[in-house]
């Protein structure tokens, strides 16, 4: 197997099912994942932050946003052969690494970011069919081209589905 | 706003000021933990960086590496980040001398262990604003810590999603503190808000 990382604020997209995409330790961070069945194209964005202003144009540069990434990571997977009406998604992180302390509420960009892609996917019309968001704890994802399986996996923990 | 890290003033005017803040601040900082461990802790040099975001979890050895991360926030003229990062085993180790206990003697980090690590974290924040406000005149004031047990790449998450908004880098003062057997026992990053570097540039401060 072959793991390709997907680091800060990248998209990327494989058919080879020997490929694993991976984003380590998403803390705030969501790695979000689109696959075809059928195709077996998958992808992977990694995004920092909730949402760009509605004037950023949109290309790799701005990826590092929800609502951009996900635009990214569609085009690109309907360039890789995906039909959009066959796509599955699912996502993990967005914790809120700052837990119970005087941070919590200023600072919870995780929460931010998850709602900023649901409400993204909705206005896609996407439907989530797996998730494992939110709490205050980092999780490392990976995301298998050959069947569309998230795992994700936490500090001393095994690798678990989503 | 203008990236202040891409300012071409940066390199002459910013970077001596920022390393006489750096130099200054972390032995004071460092002066502080050996105080209050009974130890004799070191500094290696520190060093004034220009990071690219996209570096940051690859930079203390991995990003699944295991870690204790101490975050505050400085509020006031000098405000920013201020981050300690302990590998997971060094962090234990550190809570059995701050109790007194034997070494090996802390298994986990429950909340009387993190509430000591976040002393620390408290103390190396205080001492630096505090060595920053005599030499540079700016008032600073450490928030309360929060203490983080977790991935390194989850831990510096929180620099990241503070900074990713507004530029590409973070410009970054640091240090690893040392001990006696010269392991490595903790990286300090201070990392000031992009207003405060903007400030500079201007000459208001």
């Amino acid at each position: 197997m072959n793991n390709i990382v997907v680091g800060l604020g990248e998209v990327k997209i494989s058919n080879n099912p020997n490929d694993i995409l991976v984003a380590y330790g998403l803390g705030s961070c969501l790695g979000i994942a689109m696959y075809d069945p059928v195709t077996h194209v998958a992808g992977m964005v990694h995004a920092v932050l909730p949402s760009c202003d509605d004037t950023t144009e949109i290309n790799e540069a701005c990826s590092k946003y929800v609502c951009c990434g996900l635009e990214v990571l569609l085009q690109k997977m309907l360039r890789a052969g995906a039909l959009r009406t066959r796509i599955v998604i699912r996502m993990a992180g967005g914790a809120n690494m700052l837990a119970s302390t005087t941070f919590s509420d200023v600072m919870n960009i995780g929460f931010r970011n998850i709602e900023s892609s649901r409400r993204k996917l909705s206005e896609m019309k996407f439907k989530i069919a797996g998730e494992e968001v939110g709490g205050n704890i980092g999780r490392t994802v990976r995301f298998y081209v050959a069947d569309g399986r998230m795992a994700i996996r936490m500090m001393g923990g095994k690798e678990r589905d989503v | 706003m203008k990236d202040p890290y891409t300012h071409e003033q940066f390199s002459e005017k910013l970077r001596p000021l920022l390393e006489v803040m750096a130099g200054e601040g972390i032995q004071n900082a460092v002066k502080g933990l050996s105080q209050m461990t009974g130890q004799q802790i070191t500094v290696t040099e520190p060093e004034v960086t220009l990071v690219p975001l996209v570096n940051i979890p690859d930079l203390l050895g991995g990003p699944e590496n295991e870690a204790v991360g101490v975050y505050l926030r400085a509020e006031g003229e000098m405000s920013g980040q201020i981050m300690l990062v302990f590998p997971y085993e060094r962090a234990l180790k550190l809570v059995d001398l701050l109790i007194d206990e034997p070494e090996g003697t802390t298994q986990h980090l429950g909340a009387y262990e993190r509430s000591a690590l976040a002393e620390v974290g408290n103390l190396t924040g205080s001492f630096f604003l505090n060595s920053v406000a005599t030499m540079l005149g700016l008032e600073a004031r450490p928030t309360p810590p929060a203490v983080m047990v977790d991935m390194v790449a989850a831990i510096l998450d929180v620099i990241i999603a503070t900074a990713a908004g507004v530029s590409e880098h973070v410009l970054m003062l640091s240090a690893t503190f040392m001990q006696g057997d010269r392991e490595a026992e903790a990286s300090f990053w201070v990392i000031p808000d992009p207003r405060v570097l903007e400030a500079f540039l201007e000459g208001k401060n």
